[in-house]
């Protein structure tokens, strides 16, 4: 299945590049950046969820909200960019962390559905006073290194890009770092494949589930950070990027990192081929139609569980 | 009382690589108690799940009633006849006693829910079956004056005898017993034994997995002793007593 | 031992009869004397409450009783409503009676064909599936310009007429929507009141031991879905019905969002609690309204309750979920036991005084 599905995505970047030459190195770069931010998505949910069984609906408004605090401290309050990003960080990092403790946590007896509707309350909530603080106008926020597209074999690059590259590439690492070379990372990694372990471990399930939301949040606002000089920043793009995201984890299979960092870029890649082939009010429509699909031909992802996922 | 009710062919299930189950074969006769016992680990909890069709195994059969299971659904099953208990007690929550035994009746009903919406004659003379059934289990196992009280609020010992109501409830012709006894104190032991006796009097056919030995060696008429998901000894209690490698792999573990 | 049953059932067929008697005098008093001093037109409202009561009886079993989560019911709310809209628009001799039904029949059709694969999936997967197939809905109502109108939407739907009868007055309405509401309500409590029910509830509590007690739990799963669907369809096509014309921005997220919060705050699996938490909600952006008469000083963007509606439905399920999981209405049971309690302690104190 998995060498399968390599073959036909890479198939069709090459079918893509040799029908639409420039345009078509243009998509497959401005998929992978997409698909990087995705990625940092799909991790924020494969970390939660790997930890608590849990899938936090709010993702997503942790990066909108991430974009949305930059523009105010860098575009509207001229604070620089490194100290505006921390910032911004920062805080949504604290609000996913308080939320977990005065929401997630005292529910951690409850049912799966109770827990769902609670992060889904979040979601709006975040979202409603977004619109309610910013309005409902999408926001510029400036590029980290100007604007000046770089050429390259006949495609034009935004610089943005190397940006998320960069970024995203960093953030992987580190978390990878911090789950496989920490005793705490490594104790909420045994944890999470047997829970009964948690206590051999010396990782409580309640502490272990407060880092996790606290990574998620940072992973989130900082995706929707430095994504937010390419696509604008509003209020409301925290739904659409945490179901992306969210399908980004199906695909790559859910609780596992190294599955949301593929499933990210390719979510993105086949995303931005399909927006240029379709008409463009349809583009979100080809996201969940592959979300549907992968959810229901393919439910484990690349390297998840089956049994997680059926009924 | 030769004719077997129950066949287990080769059945092998696989996590992972690793055998939960490893080419397990019995067969079980109608009216028997037949216990699986090992140690923890061994592979009964998994055998019980594929004998209700929760898990499909890599390969074997399981013949019930002459026919091969495989593939059925866990509905289907209990409706064969073939019904379980949980080792860790699985009530309905905010249903009280009377119904989640009700529920124990539903493979033997049939009105769905347009039936059931429109209250058609039929579908509440099968509603009043349905409840005078439950009522009567609930009397038979002795819990019946709690009828109305939520099941999840029941003491332990009655919780469990609810759950023995609810699998009865179906009038199934095979019992399985995932440990009855686990949580229970001895004189609440003594009762499930006469109980489990007494059902067995009745024509049913048991299937118990338990550590209680005393209970085991006194009420079962045959023995399946599961090691690492394979079959190392079978018989009588008698035999079993005195198997050397069942006392081995007891002793390797340490005595439950 | 047979009284409980006996006790259960009268109880909410006698509750059924007073909510029935109450809803027909209803618009006899409401209309001259509180609408006037509230500036709100409550028959109006109860209209569109018992539109809402439609689809929210059905998520209320799905969610509630077989604890199925939808994300995306305003997508069966949605077809039920443009499809009575585009047949009775596009065919001017077409029974507006025989739209609605096709309406709602169409939306448990799209609801069987696309819960069929997505109910095998377990909670956490089905919720973000239904919010998929919602998005995609919403996209489709304004994507597909030729059918549908587009995001201008459609204007000029007839109002319904059933065999000569035109449904087109508020009052009028409000009788054949609570009429129908009515109808639905008793075939629910036949049916949570049922094996079926029983089945249900069981599912939602332990799918395992329900499946291994004989429960097809596969098959409850999809027909809870599919019924849950065509009470949203259908409460879709009366919408349209009402209003006279339709636009995608009645059928988004928000308004899937709308009916679990309202599912949530009422009570799930509970009927009254969920027609309970339909009137709360529905009146609720009326009453915040008239706040400043009450409240001299508020500033207006307190009262215009569309500014904030999303902010207080997301703190109401957070809330509700923590502190009140089991609704408004179980909430103010006990809550009138305990004043009862605590008044029946203070007459009997009051009493030892004497």
């Amino acid at each position: 299945m998995i060498y399968g599905s390599a073959t036909v995505f890479t198939l069709l970047l090459v079918v893509t590049l040799s029908i639409k030459g420039s345009t078509g190195l243009q998509w497959i770069v401005s998929g992978l950046t997409v698909g990087s931010i995705y990625a940092l998505v799909a991790m924020g949910f494969s970390v939660i969820y790997s930890s608590t069984r849990v899938i936090n609906f709010a993702q997503g408004e942790f990066s909108m909200l991430g974009g949305m605090l930059m523009y105010t401290f860098a575009s509207k309050a001229g604070v620089p960019v490194p100290l505006a990003f921390i910032l911004s960080v920062i805080i949504v990092t604290l609000l996913g962390a308080g939320f977990e403790r005065l929401a997630v946590h005292p529910l951690r007896y409850s049912s799966v559905i109770t827990v769902i509707i609670v992060t889904i309350g979040f979601s709006i909530f975040l979202r409603a006073v977004a619109k309610w603080i910013w309005g409902s106008d999408p926001v510029k926020i400036a590029s980290f290194s100007g604007d000046k597209p770089i050429r390259f074999l006949g495609a034009a690059l935004v610089p943005q890009s190397f940006w998320v590259f960069g970024f995203t590439a960093l953030a992987v690492l580190l978390v990878f770092l911090f789950f496989n070379r920490t005793i705490v990372g490594k104790g909420m990694t045994a944890a999470a494949a047997n829970p009964d372990a948690a206590s051999l471990v010396g990782i409580s399930t309640s502490t272990s589930s407060l880092i996790a939301w606290t990574i998620a949040a940072a992973l989130g606002a900082a995706a929707g950070i430095i994504i937010a000089p390419i696509k604008f920043a509003a209020y409301s793009v925290g739904t659409m990027l945490g179901l992306k995201g969210f399908a980004a984890a199906i695909l790559g299979g859910l609780g596992s990192a190294p599955g949301a960092v593929v499933g990210g870029l390719i979510l993105g890649v086949l995303e931005t081929i399909a927006a240029g082939v379709f008409p463009s009010g349809y583009k979100d429509a080809v996201a969940f139609l592959i979300l549907i699909l992968v959810l229901l031909a393919w439910p484990q992802g690349l390297l998840g569980r089956r049994q997680d996922v059926m009924a | 009382m030769n004719e077997s009710i129950l066949e287990v062919e080769e059945v092998t299930k696989l996590f992972g690589g690793l055998a939960a189950l490893d080419d397990v074969s019995f067969s079980v006769e109608a009216g028997e108690i037949k216990a699986v016992i090992g140690p923890n680990g061994a592979g009964k909890t998994t055998l019980f799940n594929v004998l209700t069709g929760v898990y499909r195994p890599n390969s074997g059969r399981v013949i019930l009633k002459g026919k091969n299971i495989i593939g059925s659904r866990p509905d289907q099953i209990t409706a064969m006849g073939m019904i379980r208990t949980f080792q860790t007690v699985e009530l309905f929550e905010g249903m009280t006693v009377l119904e989640n035994t009700m529920v124990g009746c539903h493979s033997r009903s049939k009105y769905g829910f347009l039936s059931n919406s429109l209250r058609i004659p039929r579908a509440m003379r099968e509603e009043r079956r349905i409840f005078e059934e439950a009522m009567q289990i609930l009397t038979d196992v002795g819990i019946e004056t709690r009828a109305s009280d939520e099941g999840m609020n029941l003491a332990y010992g009655q919780q469990r005898m609810l759950e023995f109501a609810r699998a009865l409830a179906s009038q199934p012709e095979i019992l399985l017993l995932d440990e009855p006894a686990a949580g229970l104190n001895p004189y609440e032991t003594g009762e499930l034994s006469n109980l489990i006796s007494k059902l067995r009097d009745r024509g049913l056919t048991i299937i118990i997995v338990e550590h209680d030995m005393g209970l085991v060696m006194g009420i079962s008429n045959d023995i399946v002793v599961l090691d690492y998901g394979e079959v190392i000894a079978r018989g009588t209690p008698d035999v079993i007593k005195n198997d050397p490698k069942v006392i081995e792999a007891y002793l390797g573990i340490g005595t439950e | 031992m047979a009284r409980r049953k006996g006790i259960v059932e009268t109880h909410s067929y006698r509750t059924f009869l007073i909510v029935a008697a109450f809803i027909f005098i209803l618009p006899i008093w409401a209309r001259p004397i509180p609408g006037e001093a509230l500036h709100m037109d409550i028959v109006n409202l109860m209209v569109l409450t018992g539109i809402y009561a439609c689809a929210v009886l059905g998520l209320n079993l799905l969610l509630g009783y077989a604890g199925q989560i939808s994300l995306g019911h305003a997508a069966f709310f949605g077809i039920g409503a443009y499809t009575t809209a585009i047949l009775c628009t596009r065919f001017t001799w077409f029974p507006t009676w025989l739209g609605v039904i096709l309406g709602a029949s169409l939306a448990g059709a799209i609801g069987w064909l696309v819960g069929k694969p997505v109910l095998r999936l377990k909670g956490n997967y089905l919720a973000m599936a239904t919010l998929g197939l919602g998005e995609i809905a919403f996209i489709l109502f304004s994507q597909l310009k030729g059918l549908t109108g587009g995001t201008v939407g459609m204007l000029n739907i007839p109002p319904l007429s059933i065999f000569g009868l035109k449904f087109d007055t508020d009052i009028k309405f409000y009788y054949l929507v609570w009429a129908i509401v009515l109808v639905i309500m008793l075939l629910t409590i036949n049916l949570v009141l049922s094996r079926v029910g029983r089945g249900l509830r069981a599912l939602h509590s332990s799918e395992v031991a329900a499946d291994a007690m004989g429960v097809n739990t596969g098959s409850y799963r999809v027909k809870v879905f599919v019924w849950s669907a065509v009470l949203a369809g259908l409460g879709g096509a009366l919408f349209a019905h009402f209003q006279l014309y339709i636009n995608p921005e009645s059928f988004t997220f928000a308004l899937s969002i709308l009916f679990v919060t309202m599912v949530v705050v009422g009570g799930m699996g509970d009927i009254w609690g969920g027609l309970v938490g339909v009137v709360a909600l529905t009146f609720l952006p009326s009453i915040i309204q008239v706040f400043p008469e009450w409240i001299p000083g508020i500033p207006e963007s307190l009262t215009n309750f569309s500014n904030y509606a999303l902010v207080l439905y997301g703190l109401l399920l957070i809330i509700f979920m923590i502190f009140l999981p089991k609704g408004l209405s179980y909430g103010m049971e006990r809550g009138v036991a305990a004043g009862r309690r605590s008044a029946k302690l203070l007459l009997d104190r009051i009493r030892a005084h004497d």
